[in-house]
C-alpha cells in the first residue's frame, strides 16, 4: 500500500515569490527560529515544525494529521511575530501540502529549486534548520525520515549527475580557468592593477583558493600599499607595472583608467623577457585596462568581464540541463519516503496493529461463541474491544514518546512488526 | 593454446574500443557514474592483453618481441599500461579518450600482422634480445605519450586562447601539466630508447663480432634517436617556448612511427640484416 496522503505541510516565501527586499524582512534568525518553533509546537498541537530560512526562501514545515487546518492560525501568528503582513498575503505566500510538500523538500536540499539552480549551499542550511528543530523536540518521526531520505537523495544526486558542477560565479570562474593554465596555484604569483574594491574581492577569491604570493600595482602607492598589507603582499608605483608583470603569472586589472593600462607593445616586451611562460590577465574593468590585442602574444592569456560571464552562463545551462535526471533520482527516494510511511507512520501502525488484534479477536470469540448466551457474547464484544484500544493506544504512545530518537523510533515499530506478526507492504 | 591466443588477437582490438566508447561517453559527461568505473575496466583490460602476450610466449615458446604483431602489441600495452597509472594518480580521466585511442590503433596494426613463424635469426633469438626489445618499446611508449601530451597541449592552449571552453577543455587537464608531461615523457623516451639501442648493438657485437649492422631499421631508428636527442638539447639550451616544444614532440614522433613502419613493412621481419 503506498497512500498518497502524508500528514505535511509547508508554507513559505522564496525568490520565486517575492523580491529580496520582503524576503529580508520575512527572514528569520536562529533565536526567532527557536521562538517560532517553541511557539507553534506548544500554541497549535502540532506533531513537529521545521524550519529553512536563508537569504531566498523562508519556509515552514508543519507534521499533523490536518495540516490544513493549523497552517492559516500559524501564518496570522508569523505575522504578528514578525510584525508584517507578508505571511498573510496570498500572492507571496505559497502553501503545498502532502506528497508534494515532500517533493519540494527534496528539491529544495539538492538546490533544484534555488535561485542558482544546483547551489550546494542549501543544503547545510536544511540541514542546520533541521538540527535546531531535532533540538527543540520540534521533529517527529515523519521530519526525521523526510530529512533522512532527502539527505540520502542529495548524496546520490551530487556523485550521479553534473547538477552541482562547474563554477557559477565570476570570481571563481577566473580560478577556475587559472587552473587550467597552471594546474596547482599555490607556488603561483597574483598581480592586482589597482586597489579598489573589484581587485580586492577578485585578489580576495585567489587567495582563498591557495595562491599566496600577491603584489599589487597602483596609481596612488599608498593605496597599493594598504592592500597588499592584508594579504602580506608586495607593493609597487605604476611606473614599476612592466617589472611587476614580468613576473606574475595571474593578472587581475580593475583600475578606473580611460586609457588601456596594459598595451600590446608593453606585453610583446614582457612576453618574451618571460620567454612566453604563460601569464593568465583577467580585465575586470569597464572601460577596459587590457588592449585586447594582446591575445595574439604567444602565453598571454586574456579574458575580460564578458568572458566570464560567459563562462557562467555556460556552466548554468549545463546545471539546468541536468535538472530532469536529478528529479528521476529525488522521485525514487520519494517513493521510498512514501513506502516508509505506508509502513512505519504511527497511523498507519496504529490501523493494521488493530486490524491484527481484531481479527485475533474475532477468532476467539467465533471459537467459544457457543459457550456463552448472546447478552454474555456483546459483553465480551464490548470488554475485548476496549481492551484492544487500549493496547494499541499504549503502543502509539510511546511510538509518539520515541518519534524524536529515529533509532528508537524504528525499533519499537519492528518490535510491534514481530510481536504481532504484522504484514509490510 | 594457439587458437586461444589467435582468438585472443583478434578480440583484443574490440576490446580497446570498448574501453575507448567508455571514456567518449565519460567526456561527452553523459553519465556521471562512469567515472567511478574506469579503474576495473583499466585493469580488466590489462589483465586479458597480459594474458594474450603470455598465450603467444606458451605457444611459441619464445619471448613474443621479435614479430610485428608482438612489438605493436607491446606498445599498446605499455600506454594501457602507463596512462592507467597517470589515471590513479592524477585522478584525471580527460586524456583517456586521446591516449587509449593512440593504443587502439597500435593494438589494431598489431592483430592485423599476427604471425606464428618463429625468428631465425641468432640475433632475434638470443635471450638477452628480449630485453633490447622491452626497453626500447618502453622508449617508444615514452615518445609516443609525449606527442599525445603534446597534442593535447596544442588543443587546450588553443581552447583557452580561442576562448572555446567546451567539453574539451573541460576534459582536457592543465596546459602546464601537459607541457610539463610531454616534456618529461620525452626525456624518458629518449634514455630508455638510448639504452634499447646500445643493448642492442652490444648484442649485436657478441652474436655477430660487429657492433653495426647494415639492418635498414637499425639505421633509422639510430637517427632518428640522434634528431630526438640533438632537438631536447637544443630545447634545454634554447629554452623552447611550450608550443614549439609539443610541435617537436609530434614531429619526432610521427618520422619514428613512419619510418619504423615503412621499415618493417620493406623489409621481411622486424629487423633485417644483410
Amino acid at each position: 500500500m503506498t497512500i498518497n496522503h502524508i500528514p505535511l505541510g509547508v508554507f513559505g516565501i522564496s525568490h520565486r515569490t517575492a523580491p529580496v527586499e520582503i524576503r529580508d524582512l520575512v527572514a528569520l534568525n536562529e533565536q526567532e527560529q527557536k521562538t517560532a518553533i517553541t511557539s507553534i509546537l506548544k500554541s497549535f498541537g502540532v506533531e513537529g515544525v521545521m524550519i529553512i530560512s536563508t537569504c531566498n526562501r523562508t519556509e515552514v514545515f508543519i507534521s499533523k494529521e490536518d495540516p490544513k487546518s493549523v497552517i492559516p492560525p500559524i501564518r496570522k501568528w508569523f505575522n504578528d511575530f514578525k510584525k508584517s503582513s507578508y505571511f498573510l498575503d496570498d500572492h507571496l505566500i505559497y502553501e503545498i501540502y502532502g506528497i508534494e510538500a515532500a517533493r519540494h523538500y527534496f528539491r529544495v536540499i539538492n538546490g533544484m529549486d534555488s535561485l542558482i539552480v544546483g547551489e550546494t549551499q542549501i543544503a547545510g542550511q536544511v540541514r542546520d534548520g533541521y538540527e535546531l528543530a531535532h533540538e527543540l523536540e520540534g521533529t517527529d518521526s515523519l521530519l526525521n525520515k523526510l530529512f533522512n531520505f532527502a539527505m540520502q537523495a542529495k548524496k546520490r544526486v551530487r556523485n550521479e549527475t553534473f547538477l552541482c558542477d562547474g563554477t557559477v560565479s565570476i570570481s571563481f570562474a577566473g580560478v577556475e580557468l587559472a587552473r587550467k593554465i597552471f594546474s596547482d596555484l599555490r607556488e603561483k604569483e597574483i598581480l592586482v592593477i589597482g586597489a579598489g574594491k573589484t581587485a580586492d574581492l577578485a585578489a580576495f577569491h585567489f587567495m582563498e583558493n591557495e595562491m599566496k604570493n600577491i603584489h599589487v600595482v597602483n596609481r596612488t602607492y599608498q593605496k597599493a600599499r594598504d592592500l597588499a598589507d592584508m594579504y602580506h603582499g608586495q607593493a609597487y608605483e605604476l611606473k614599476d607595472l612592466p617589472v611587476a608583470l614580468k613576473n606574475a603569472d595571474v593578472v587581475i586589472s580593475a583600475t578606473s583608467s580611460e586609457t588601456f593600462v596594459v598595451t600590446p607593445g608593453m606585453m610583446e616586451n614582457i612576453a618574451k623577457a618571460r620567454n612566453h611562460r604563460p601569464i593568465f590577465l583577467i580585465d575586470l574593468a569597464i572601460p577596459r585596462d587590457i588592449d585586447p590585442r594582446i591575445q595574439e602574444i604567444d602565453g598571454v592569456f586574456l579574458y575580460n568581464l564578458d568572458d566570464l560571464n560567459e563562462i557562467v552562463e555556460m556552466n548554468l545551462k549545463k546545471r539546468e540541463k541536468e535538472l530532469p535526471k536529478s528529479q528521476k533520482i529525488v522521485d525514487e527516494y520519494l517513493l521510498e519516503f512514501q513506502k516508509w510511511y505506508a509502513n512505519n507512520s504511527m497511523a498507519s501502525i496504529a490501523g493494521r496493529l488493530k486490524k491484527q488484534l481484531d481479527t485475533l479477536r474475532m477468532n476467539e470469540i467465533a471459537r467459544l461463541k457457543n459457550h456463552f448466551s448472546n447478552e454474555g457474547l456483546n459483553d465480551i464484544n464490548l470488554l475485548t474491544e476496549s481492551i484492544i484500544n487500549k493496547v494499541v493506544r499504549q503502543h502509539m504512545k510511546t511510538l509518539k514518546k520515541n518519534s524524536g530518537d529515529p533509532e528508537r523510533y524504528q525499533q519499537h515499530v519492528d518490535l510491534i512488526y514481530s510481536l504481532f506478526e504484522l504484514e509490510k507492504d | 593454446m594457439k587458437l586461444f591466443s589467435q582468438i585472443l588477437s583478434y578480440a583484443l582490438p574490440l576490446l580497446y574500443l570498448g574501453v575507448i566508447y567508455f571514456y567518449y561517453l565519460i567526456f561527452t559527461g553523459k553519465d556521471k557514474r562512469l567515472l567511478n568505473k574506469t579503474t576495473g575496466l583499466l585493469i580488466g583490460l590489462l589483465f586479458i592483453h597480459a594474458v594474450e602476450i603470455i598465450s603467444r610466449l606458451v605457444a611459441l615458446n619464445a619471448i613474443p618481441l621479435s614479430t610485428t604483431h608482438d612489438a605493436f602489441s607491446f606498445l599498446a600495452f605499455s600506454i594501457l599500461f602507463v596512462y592507467m597509472i597517470l589515471e590513479l594518480s592524477l585522478k584525471n580521466k580527460g586524456s583517456g579518450l586521446f591516449i587509449l585511442s593512440f593504443a587502439f590503433i597500435f593494438e589494431l596494426v598489431s592483430s592485423f600482422n599476427v604471425s606464428w613463424t618463429l625468428e631465425t635469426n641468432p640475433l632475434l633469438k638470443d635471450p638477452s634480445f628480449a630485453i633490447h626489445a622491452s626497453v626500447s618499446i618502453m622508449g617508444y611508449t615514452a615518445l609516443a605519450l609525449s606527442a599525445l601530451y603534446a597534442l593535447m597541449y596544442i588543443l587546450q592552449n588553443r581552447n583557452i586562447k580561442k576562448r572555446n571552453l567546451g567539453k574539451l577543455f573541460m576534459q582536457l587537464p592543465a596546459i602546464s601539466y601537459l607541457e610539463k608531461m610531454s616534456a618529461r615523457s620525452v626525456f624518458i623516451g629518449i634514455i630508455l630508447l638510448g639504452i634499447g639501442i646500445l643493448q642492442g648493438h652490444l648484442e649485436a657485437y657478441d652474436v655477430m663480432g660487429s657492433f653495426w649492422q647494415n639492418d635498414i631499421k637499425v639505421i633509422v631508428i639510430d637517427t632518428i634517436w640522434i634528431i630526438y636527442l640533438i632537438g631536447y638539447s637544443a630545447s634545454r639550451l634554447m629554452r623552447w617556448r611550450g608550443i614549439y616544444m609539443a610541435y617537436f614532440s609530434i614531429f619526432g614522433f610521427l618520422v619514428l612511427i613512419l619510418g619504423g613502419s615503412m621499415v618493417i613493412y620493406v623489409s621481411e621481419s622486424f629487423h633485417s640484416f644483410y
